[in-house]
């Protein structure tokens, strides 16, 4: 496989995410849909990195899988936070931050 | 030795500053043995360092690089050491006073470390080799005045007598700090223009790269220059017209008054003329250029002074008012030195000025130190209830006697024996009528007899009043106790016998600028020898004061309340001091500057700025915008989402057009 089968593959991951994001309501999935986007980003990093023979993509690629996780917790967190107060994660129902 | 710790005689009253101001109150009397023994750390260093350089006729110049080509740096040459051990002596004599002085007083370690202080500050000014520094240090001493001023800040007069203080020396400072700055560019103008190079290791506003500069400043520029240095030192050192503070600055405690409003801050003025005095000497002795020469001016301003504000202490009933009027007389004779010296003798007008200073300095202080141990005594400043002290206090009324005979100037001519006053103002004096000799001039000189003779009689009559005759008022005064009296006789033996030292004293000014600038000074005008009766007409006027006053308040042979009345439009003028509060407070100070420029400034700023630009057009115009702007927060995650998505994709359009690619 070339590269830009690759790349084509990652551009494919990141539409469905965007759309994800702008079309869903529910928090849950926006928030997979997000994975999604990083794990688009991700495959750039590692298929560049095979490609060029150089191995620092890969070790981006790492660190940023280890950030996603902690990104992932912490979201996943403040929804059940929310939860708990408001019993929805309906984000058309959240929308007290704004003018 | 001791010229490796030069920089100690500012530091040392500095550390003792902050930590009487921190720990004074836990410490024996506020902490006043801090300042002390800091003080007496500087005069022993200052008495060192004269010890070493007087005998190889050094100086002590230490630098070092500040910013953009100035510098911190100390220049001990015999004028500035002269001065330190002055100012650190003095100084060091009226804390020990102040321990007495001060000892029922709350505010002990305010006190204490506001005039140590001072002290730190006056040092610095002296011993600065810069003028930036000087000005600095300048500043803080008129900081010190104002804080001292204002010490019983309760009372409304003391309050209003510091702001009066910080805000009249304020208008000299001005001209001070702009002559500062036209002397930079002048400097700057000669080191671009005129291939004038500042020697290595040196800095532009050093006073030596200053005074080998003068040749190629612009002899018109050198007179303004001079002019507006001048008109600092006319502020801080209360000559006519910005004389009105220093009456008005006894609202502090005697001792501030002796130590700032006579003995050492005020003469800062006459120092910085002493300091550039090169300078003032350079400036065009013509009028043909339009402008007439700073020294003609500092003569004339000086000269005035010394007789208008001696008519002011004739009728002044406040005893630290007639010494703060003789104060600002004698600060006119010293200006007057320098002015009318300058132009007969060249730089030994400075020795001559700076003997002046410093003999006044300890009569001066001396007085005031009597008036502090009288009013100690008596609890009131009015001389007219005073009277028949001497019974009770000897030891004030022999030292203030003798404190009131120098002032006067009383002496023996032709055999010199006499005491400090007698030395140094006769000089100032009898050069004055060389002056006229030489220039054809002698208003100066009527100036500085007539003003003699009204020292002699004011400073009697206080002496006369306080005294002697019988008690006016029912009071039980005593004598102060040792620690008061002691730096009392310390002092009356200076004012009694440092006269002896003028001659060496000249001798040793005079090489001062030769050494800073290693040109020789310019030969010496041969000694003109004065007929008998100039030399015998100061100290005749001395004379016949003290017979006057003698006449009129002792045996009481005029009557006086005819002239001393409110009928009598002379005294009531004098008692008024000229109307210059009225003027100076009433007519420049409400009716123009607060009613005038104040209220218009207020109109400009709130009707027309705040109102019209910032309220109507900037605020408005952003509000609106504003409440346009917010709708743009909806709150819905997804809105943000795609808006961001949007951006990523405009900003991927805009990377394609700008750097092509496939």
């Amino acid at each position: 496989m070339s590269l830009y089968t690759y790349l084509l593959i990652s551009a494919i991951i990141f539409a469905i995410g965007s759309y994800g994001i702008i079309t869903q309501r529910s928090g849950i999935k926006i928030l997979m849909c997000i994975e999604l986007l990083l794990n688009s980003a991700n495959l750039n990093l590692v298929a560049f990195s095979s490609f060029n023979g150089n191995a620092t993509g890969q070790v981006f690629a790492i660190f940023s899988i280890a950030i996603a996780a902690a990104e992932a917790a912490i979201g996943f967190a403040i929804l059940v936070a929310l939860f708990r107060v408001r019993d929805t994660i309906n984000l058309d129902d959240i929308n007290i931050l704004r003018w | 030795m001791f010229s490796d710790y030069a920089a100690f005689i500012v530091l040392l009253p500095v550390i003792a500053f902050v930590l009487t101001l921190f720990l004074g109150k836990k410490l024996y009397s506020g902490g006043a043995l801090l300042p002390i023994a800091a003080i007496a750390g500087s005069f022993i260093i200052s008495f060192g360092i004269f010890l070493e350089i007087y005998p190889k006729d050094g100086i002590v110049q230490q630098s070092w690089p500040w910013f953009a080509g100035m510098n911190i740096g100390i220049l001990i040459d015999p004028l500035a050491v002269v001065m330190l051990m002055m100012v650190s002596f003095v100084s060091l004599l009226i804390h020990i006073y102040a321990v007495g002085y001060m000892a029922h007083d709350p505010a002990k370690p305010r006190y204490f470390a506001e005039t140590s202080l001072f002290t730190a500050a006056m040092l610095s000014v002296v011993l600065s080799d810069n003028i930036l520094q000087f000005f600095i240090s300048w500043e803080l001493v008129g900081l010190c005045s104002f804080l001292l001023i204002g010490f019983w800040y309760h009372k409304p007069s003391a309050a209003a007598a510091a702001k009066k203080a910080f805000l009249v020396t304020r208008v000299g400072d001005v001209l001070f700090l702009a002559g500062i700055v036209l002397l930079y560019v002048n400097m700057s103008e000669i080191i671009a223009g005129r291939g004038f190079t500042v020697p290595a290791g040196n800095f532009i506003l050093q006073f030596k790269t200053m005074f080998a500069a003068i040749p190629l400043i612009n002899p018109t520029q050198l007179t303004y220059i001079t002019l507006l240095f001048f008109g600092g030192a006319i502020g801080k050192s209360g000559q006519f017209p910005l004389h009105g503070w220093l009456p008005d600055a006894m609202e502090g405690p005697t001792t501030v008054s002796a130590l700032i409003h006579a003995a050492t801050m005020v003469t800062a003025g006459v120092y910085l003329v002493a300091r550039t005095f090169p300078m003032f000497a350079a400036t065009p002795s013509t009028i043909s250029a339009g402008v007439p020469d700073s020294l003609l001016i500092v003569a004339y301003v000086g000269g005035f002074t010394a007789l208008f504000a001696a008519t002011m202490g004739l009728v002044m009933n406040d005893i630290k008012r007639v010494l703060a009027y003789s104060t600002v007389s004698q600060l006119g004779y010293m200006m007057l030195a320098l002015g009318t010296a300058g132009a007969v003798v060249g730089a030994q007008a400075v020795g001559i000025s700076m003997f002046h200073l410093i003999s006044h300095a300890f009569f001066k202080a001396l007085l005031f130190l009597c008036a502090g141990s009288v009013i100690h005594a008596v609890g009131t400043n009015d001389i007219r209830e005073m009277g028949g002290l001497f019974s009770k206090m000897k030891i004030t009324g022999t030292t203030m006697l003798i404190a009131a005979l120098a002032l006067a100037g009383i002496g023996i001519p032709f055999i010199n024996i006499g005491t400090a006053g007698f030395f140094s103002k006769d000089m100032i004096i009898e050069k004055a009528f060389e002056y006229g000799q030489l220039k054809g001039d002698f208003i100066p000189y009527a100036f500085a007899i007539i003003a003699a003779l009204l020292t002699s009689i004011y400073i009697f009559r206080l002496w006369f009043m306080t005294f002697t005759g019988t008690p006016r008022s029912e009071r039980h005064s005593h004598e102060s106790p040792g620690v008061m009296t002691r730096p009392l006789m310390i002092l009356a033996l200076f004012a009694l016998f440092f006269g002896f030292a003028h001659l060496g004293f000249y001798d040793y000014l005079n090489k001062n600028f030769e050494l800073l600038t290693g040109e020789k000074a310019a030969p010496e005008s041969g000694g003109v020898q004065m007929s008998p009766i100039v030399v015998l007409l100061p100290v005749l006027v001395g004379v016949l004061g003290f017979l006057i006053s003698y006449a009129i308040y002792h045996k009481k042979m005029l009557d006086m309340s005819k002239l001393v009345s409110s009928q009598n439009p002379l005294y009531k003028l004098l008692l008024n001091r000229y109307y210059e509060p009225k003027i100076g407070a009433d007519i420049i100070g409400v009716k123009l500057t607060h009613d005038v420029v104040a209220q218009s400034g207020e109109f400009v700023d709130r009707k027309i700025i705040d109102r019209l630009v910032i309220d109507n057009i900037i605020s408005n115009t952003l509000f609106k915008l504003g409440e346009f702007i917010r709708k743009l927060q909806t709150g819905v995650v997804q809105n943000y989402a795609s808006i961001t998505l949007l951006g990523l994709g405009l900003l991927i359009l805009l990377l394609r057009i700008k750097f092509g690619g496939t």
